[in-house]
């Protein structure tokens, strides 16, 4: 199952809300988790100066980065890397489709990767008739189930204990009451056979050193590892915008995104692969590829603010502290990002009309930018991109219509005052949804009762 | 045009009125001073993260060490770095069924917890086995990760592994669970310093 895209944010979210109250609890107690460990990770150091350091640093490549990429490619095809550009993600499916065919690639397995997921990459493979897993355990479980991932770091988070024993059990046999012990053993097991027959490794790319041609991937399972070490290919999907100048600069940025992802110092596994496996070397791929795609990135570039959000590093830290994406996690903004971050690099990537909801879903409360290890300012993105959105007159009709009698009413006092004695006279319950602006708010809430007497006439009256 | 000509041209168009901005600079590593030496942070987190850490004075005593631990495994896959006195007296055995893995490896991190895995020592004995010793000299502790990396851009292999823990996810309902994919048993034998 894949995504059908955010248009249906508000009837998905409501229907999240409405059907499975228990995604609520499964998500909001793992964000919690995974904040908590965040906020103690973050006073082990001078977080303010790492992230001023971490913001500069990649708002410099982001502002050099045609000179960033040039020397990448220079320095990967020095190393051995084959590189490919994907300008779109046919272009990558494309590319990749052509890796399988040259070497006949039967099966892959897979490291999680969600620029893979945003590419369409499993549904691809398959089409191709190879058989892909995702060796990544909370991304296995959502293959299994047919799911997409509902958080950048924990892509099963909106599942409990028991759905994965249900699972576990009807396709890999372990007993109804296993532990999640023995459920990771089951799935260690079904899955290590797979690594060892698969042709093709395929990963993503945390970041990509422009000096050395490194790419850098953080990890705590190991599967990364395995999937970049065994398969006798690999290839490494890598937004053009994971650049970063200096392998020196990777150290901490290494750092940086596993403190605000997960809290720990760093990933229990990182991966430095600077090519393909050496005349020295016992084991290791024959052959490595990067595809640096863009798919939409260089159309946020070129949005005169929103192109701060190129910042990113996926850490998850804005979803984990978000107060709406808690209630429903991430299948209801209906593309692979979901949270303030997807929120604000949807418009610029997929279009603003294709998007327009997810600049809604937020209450401007800032939590995210506070936790933001690269400083992307995203409430004001938000604002921005509800602003296009009413330059472009892409707002409902009724909220256009009723603002502007609104306008007129306001600028009138008698009207005003005529208006609000009649509306405090209708019960809200029954009249309101039929208001426009009002009306979409209260399909979700039971209305308050109005007011006796108005503001004014209380003003005038002396207010106790 | 090929896409790479056409990404490029929109990456300029992008940026044509945009203000560059500098480097920052070095990263400095701003964190409190703590009172620890290189290896003790290095032990404590690799400890807090779950790893168990051996110290040996010198190369004997982590050679009696080595028959000691071996009694429990009857069979080893060995790094190609690995030298005569730290290979395990039990039979070898390919890593994908060995029970046991022995590495050396190049370095570690103090800041970070992490044993640097070099891919010339081989990479399967490093990740297929369940148990992984790895054996490290105390005067191949880097302070930072940054030092580390500066000193071997010279010398990088394929891949360099950074090792700071046993395999380890929290993907079924948020509980902890080790060795999920690599090894779930990691042994940090620090070798030296006491002399």
């Amino acid at each position: 199952m894949s995504f059908s895209g955010p248009t249906n944010y508000r009837r998905e979210s409501a229907k999240a809300i409405r059907d499975k109250p228990e995604v609520r609890d499964s998500v909001t107690a793992a964000t919690r988790t995974f904040d908590a460990h965040r906020v103690h990770a973050w006073g082990q150091i001078d977080a303010d100066r790492w992230r001023d350091w971490a913001r500069d640093v990649k708002t410099h490549v982001l502002t050099h980065l045609d000179q960033y990429l040039e020397q990448a490619e220079r320095q990967l095809t020095s190393n051995g890397t084959r590189v490919h550009w994907a300008e779109s993600a046919d272009d990558a499916l494309t590319i990749l489709g052509e890796i399988v065919r040259e070497h006949g690639v039967e099966s892959a397995v897979k490291a999680k990767s969600m620029l893979s997921e945003e590419l369409g990459v499993n549904r691809h493979l398959e089409g191709l008739g190879v058989h892909v897993r995702e060796t990544d355990l909370g991304e296995y479980i959502i293959q299994l189930l047919d799911e997409p991932p509902s958080h950048i770091v924990g892509p099963a988070i909106h599942r409990s204990v028991d759905d994965c024993r249900k699972l576990f059990h009807e396709r890999l046999g372990t007993p109804l009451d296993a532990d999640p012990d023995e459920l990771a053993t089951a799935a260690r097991d079904a899955l290590r056979a797979e690594f060892l027959a698969a042709d093709l490794g395929i990963s993503g790319g945390n970041f990509l050193a422009a000096d050395s041609g490194t790419i850098a991937l953080i990890e705590n399972e190991g599967n990364i590892r395995l999937s970049t070490s065994l398969p006798r290919v690999h290839v490494a999907f890598v937004g053009i915008e994971k650049l970063v100048p200096r392998l020196e600069d990777v150290s901490a940025f290494l750092q940086l995104t596993s403190r605000a992802a997960t809290g720990q110092p760093i990933g229990n596994f990182v991966s430095l692969i600077q090519g393909p496996r050496r005349s020295d070397e016992v084991d290791g791929p024959e052959e490595v590829h990067v595809v640096l795609v863009d798919n939409g990135r260089t159309r946020l570039l070129a949005d005169e603010a929103a192109w701060e959000a190129l910042r990113c590093v996926r850490c998850g830290a804005c979803l984990n502290i978000c107060p709406v994406y808690r209630q429903t996690g991430g299948h209801p903004y209906g593309w692979t990002y979901s949270g303030p971050i997807g929120a604000i690099i949807a418009p610029g990537m997929l279009g603003l009309e294709e998007a327009l909801p997810l600049p809604h879903a937020s209450s401007l409360c800032g939590a995210c930018v506070d936790v933001c290890p690269v400083r992307i300012p995203i409430p004001e993105l938000l604002v921005h991109w509800r602003e296009k959105a009413v330059e472009q007159g892409l707002t409902p009709k009724v909220e256009t219509v009723g603002l502007k009698a609104y306008t007129k009413m306001a600028q009138r006092p008698g009207l005003f005052s005529a208006a609000g004695a009649v509306l405090r006279h209708v019960p809200l319950g029954l009249g309101g949804r039929a208001l426009p602006v009002l009306g979409g708010w209260m399909q979700e809430r039971s209305a308050p009762k109005s007011s006796a007497k108005s503001f004014l006439q209380m003003w005038k009256e002396g207010i106790e | 045009m090929t896409a790479r000509e056409r990404i490029l041209g929109r990456v300029r168009e992008a940026l044509r009125e945009r203000d560059p901005v500098e480097h920052p600079g070095a990263f400095e590593g701003w964190r409190p001073r703590t009172p620890r030496s290189p290896v003790d942070g290095l032990v404590h987190l690799l400890e807090a993260a779950g790893g168990e850490v051996v110290h040996q004075p010198n190369l004997d005593a982590a050679t009696s060490w080595l028959a000691t631990f071996c009694g429990g495994f009857d069979s080893s896959a060995v790094g190609e770095s690995v030298p005569a006195a730290l290979r395990p007296p039990i039979p070898t055995a390919s890593p994908d069924i060995a029970p046991l893995g022995v590495s050396v490896a190049r370095g570690a991190v103090a800041e970070t917890g992490s044993l640097i895995m070099d891919a010339r020592d081989g990479r399967r004995a490093q990740l297929l086995v369940p148990t992984h010793v790895v054996f490290l000299r105390v005067e191949h502790v880097y302070a930072t990760l940054r030092e580390a990396l500066l000193d071997m851009a010279d010398d990088l292999p394929s891949a360099i592994g950074l090792h700071s823990g046993p395999s380890k996810s929290a993907d079924i309902g948020q509980i902890l669970v080790k060795g999920v994919h690599g090894p779930g048993r990691l042994v940090a034998v620090l070798i030296g310093g006491d002399e």
